[in-house]
């Protein structure tokens, strides 16, 4: 299959990370949002991360045009019907994101792929939308997208062996990224062990065993971590982080998918990490730790 | 029989039909810009106006397509119809071990230069849209690619190792291949044929000096040692390429200023070079001009550039025990006076009598420019590299077609 136009529903942090890469590879995005002005805010973003790239010597002023002139902002899905891949990444709520795949299944030829970026949700449940569940994948990406050569491919129950041979074949010729396979339950591979991984963390801060600044050390130099679990849980978001073990913690019934209080109480305070510009560390506007 | 010469950049696709019973040009252009909305396309039809279109054209698919309209045009065309095409030649920079001499396109041909993305990540992946876009256009013809690293499959093995674990030639093929070999292989045979030596005589350093820059110490007609290394990074100071420098700056940036691999290795080929240390312009022109008008980081820019060439001429005079020829070509090499000059000035201890008059004197034809006492010829010998890719393309489509009858 041949991918050249790709859709994109969400311009969040994720879609607009989405986006900028499948630009970047040379593909045309069609990226849509609620309304214009979220959409604005969306293509605004990925500029300023292509201008941040710049800066890094990573593009040039030319290859940031180019890229700029493959990402088209929509407001209606009837522009998608160039499209043969739909990747959708709005919040992570079910019936939102079953009314959004049930308007794209109506609005897309059955050969196109719809892939949903969800990390905590039901495959199987988010197909069970479309009159064509066998063309609905999970296409998880890791943040940031532009970095991260890794996505997870999730088999719904009803997703079909051509579906899933497209997708593999979209991710690993065409962008350039390695694709695990994976089999619907809550968290895949990536957000569950991560999760875990920063909630344990929270624990052990908690029963005053060592400070942030020495747990974040301590796994990022012994165990060459780019960022140590605090940081990493403030670029997720704070709230994601939680979000995403509240559902697990529901879905498997087990304690130790329980947000730690901290979590909690600094989510309800309002303090999510970068994108808030305080978490358990402080941010500046281009989210480098101050 | 007609052949059309293919150079794909990756924002950019030149072009050049020949008609083989003379190698004569029928028409040349080129595409720009491509990818934005209003991408140039240049035709020039030999003896008529030059034509000019600006349009919006994507891809490279497109931009083939674009040429053949031109080239079929019934009134800025030369050819009835695409049938006329005989057989297509592209440019490809990188042809690692694997290709000592030009080849036919296949698919296991198609494979090989992939695998050799890695080592020329600026061209190769363009060359192959070229590829591509013809296979999609015209399919059927029979295509070959020209690579820049043939000529130097020459060098002994004392050039083209580099002191590192022999593990890592072994398992990586990890040595130094060189470019613009069809340049430097075209201009040397041309040098001869001015001077009327033969070249099995000669010792020649060729600059081929454009907005990628090599020099080539060719020793009796083979290339003994040139520049450009693994990838076209190594060697002179380039555009926006640095050239030669420390590899542990590498890590220690990495480190300092917390690049990912991608990122130093675009700073190192696109951000370096001219345009890092002018702040100004990867353009040798416009450094120039800068630099006359008295700004003094182009002046610096310009001052490194034509030391780093010189440096290069001296050490493959070393090399070789000796100079009989030095030639200059491509972009820079060909136009640029002062640079020319500039590099002359610093080699008298080599022999090298510069003539000046004959040094300004504007022309497009090979010449010599240097006094009739100079011990060392010095040439200006414009490139012809579609010449030689429409030659070696035009031969094994013959070859082909024998084998096909």
């Amino acid at each position: 299959m041949n991918f050249r136009k790709i859709g994109v529903i969400g311009a969040g942090t994720m879609g607009q990370s989405i986006a900028e890469m499948l630009a970047y590879k040379g593909m045309d995005v069609f990226l849509m949002e609620l309304t214009p002005a979220k959409l604005e805010q969306g293509l605004r973003s990925i500029e300023i991360s292509l201008d941040k790239q710049i800066e890094k010597w990573a593009l040039t002023q030319a290859e940031k045009k180019l890229i700029l002139n493959r990402i088209h902002g929509v407001s209606d899905m009837s522009d998608f019907s160039q499209c043969e891949l739909i990747i959708e990444t709005i919040t992570e709520d079910l019936e939102r994101k079953k009314a959004i795949i049930a308007a794209a299944d109506r609005a897309c030829p059955p050969d196109v792929i719809l892939a949903s970026n969800t990390s905590t949700l039901s495959l199987t449940e988010l197909a069970s939308a479309a009159a064509h569940p066998e063309r609905v994948i999970g296409m998880h990406f890791v943040y940031p997208v532009f970095k991260v050569d890794l996505v997870e491919i999730v088999r719904g129950l009803r997703t079909s062996d051509a579906t899933f041979k497209s997708t593999k074949g979209f991710v690993e010729q065409v962008i350039d990224k390695k694709g695990v396979m994976v089999f619907e339950s809550p968290g895949f591979i990536t957000t569950r062990l991560i999760c875990l991984f920063i909630n344990e963390a929270l624990h052990i801060l908690e029963e005053g065993v060592a400070s942030v600044d020495d747990i974040d050390s301590a796994m990022r130099i012994g165990y060459s971590f780019q960022h140590g679990p605090f940081e990493m849980a403030d670029r997720f978001g704070l709230d994601s982080v939680h979000a995403a073990l509240e559902s697990m913690f529901r879905e498997y019934g087990e304690l130790k998918y329980r947000p730690s209080f901290i979590l909690k109480k600094m989510v309800r305070g309002g303090q999510l990490g970068v994108k808030s510009g305080a978490g358990f560390f402080t941010y500046d506007e281009d989210g480098d730790r101050v | 029989m007609n052949i059309l010469v293919i150079n794909a950049g990756s924002s950019s696709l030149k072009y050049q039909l020949y008609d083989m019973k003379d190698e004569s040009v029928l028409a040349s252009g080129r595409v720009e810009r491509i990818g934005m909305d209003s991408s140039i396309v240049t035709h020039e039809p030999e003896g008529r106006p030059e034509v000019r279109i600006v349009d919006e054209i994507l891809e490279h698919t497109s931009a083939i397509k674009r040429v053949l309209d031109m080239l079929t045009h019934p009134e800025h065309g030369v050819l009835r119809s695409v049938q006329e095409i005989d057989a297509v030649g592209h440019r490809v920079v990188h042809g690692g071990e694997a290709f000592k001499e030009s080849a036919v396109v296949t698919p296991e041909t198609k494979l090989e230069i992939r695998k050799l993305f890695d080592l020329a990540p600026l061209h190769n992946p363009a060359h192959m849209m070229g590829i591509t876009a013809v296979e999609a256009v015209l399919p059927g013809v029979t295509q070959a690619v020209v690579f820049d690293t043939a000529f130097h499959q020459t060098m002994p093995q004392q050039s083209y190792l580099y002191p590192v674990p022999m593990v890592l030639y072994k398992r990586h093929a990890i040595r130094r291949y060189g470019f613009h070999g069809t340049s430097h292989a075209y201009v040397s045979e041309r040098a001869a044929e001015v001077l009327g030596r033969p070249l099995e005589e000669l010792k020649l350093v060729s600059c081929h000096i454009g907005n990628g820059a090599s020099a080539t110490a060719i020793l009796h007609g083979k290339s003994f040692d040139t520049s450009m290394g693994m990838t076209p990074l190594e060697g002179l100071m380039m555009g926006t390429r640095s050239g030669d420098l420390d590899p542990a700056i590498v890590p220690y940036t990495m480190n300092k200023e917390d690049l990912t691999l991608s990122e130093v290795n675009s700073m190192l080929n696109k951000h370096s070079g001219l345009l890092a240390i002018s702040g100004l312009s990867s353009d040798m022109r416009e450094i120039t001009e800068a630099m006359f008008d008295g700004d003094k980081n182009a002046k610096l820019a310009f001052e490194m550039y034509a030391y780093r060439v010189k440096k290069y001429i001296g050490a493959y005079a070393a090399a070789m025990n000796g100079i009989d020829v030095l030639l200059f070509t491509a972009g820079v090499g060909e136009n640029s006076v002062v640079l020319r000059e500039h590099v002359c000035d610093g080699l008298t201890f080599l022999g090298i009598k510069l003539d000046k008059e004959l040094n300004a004197q504007r022309s497009k034809e090979a010449r010599v420019i240097s006094t009739p006492d100079s011990s060392v010829a010095v040439m200006v010998v414009p490139t012809n590299e579609e010449l030689l890719i429409a030659r070696d393309t035009f031969k094994l489509a013959r070859q082909r077609g024998a084998e096909q009858a």
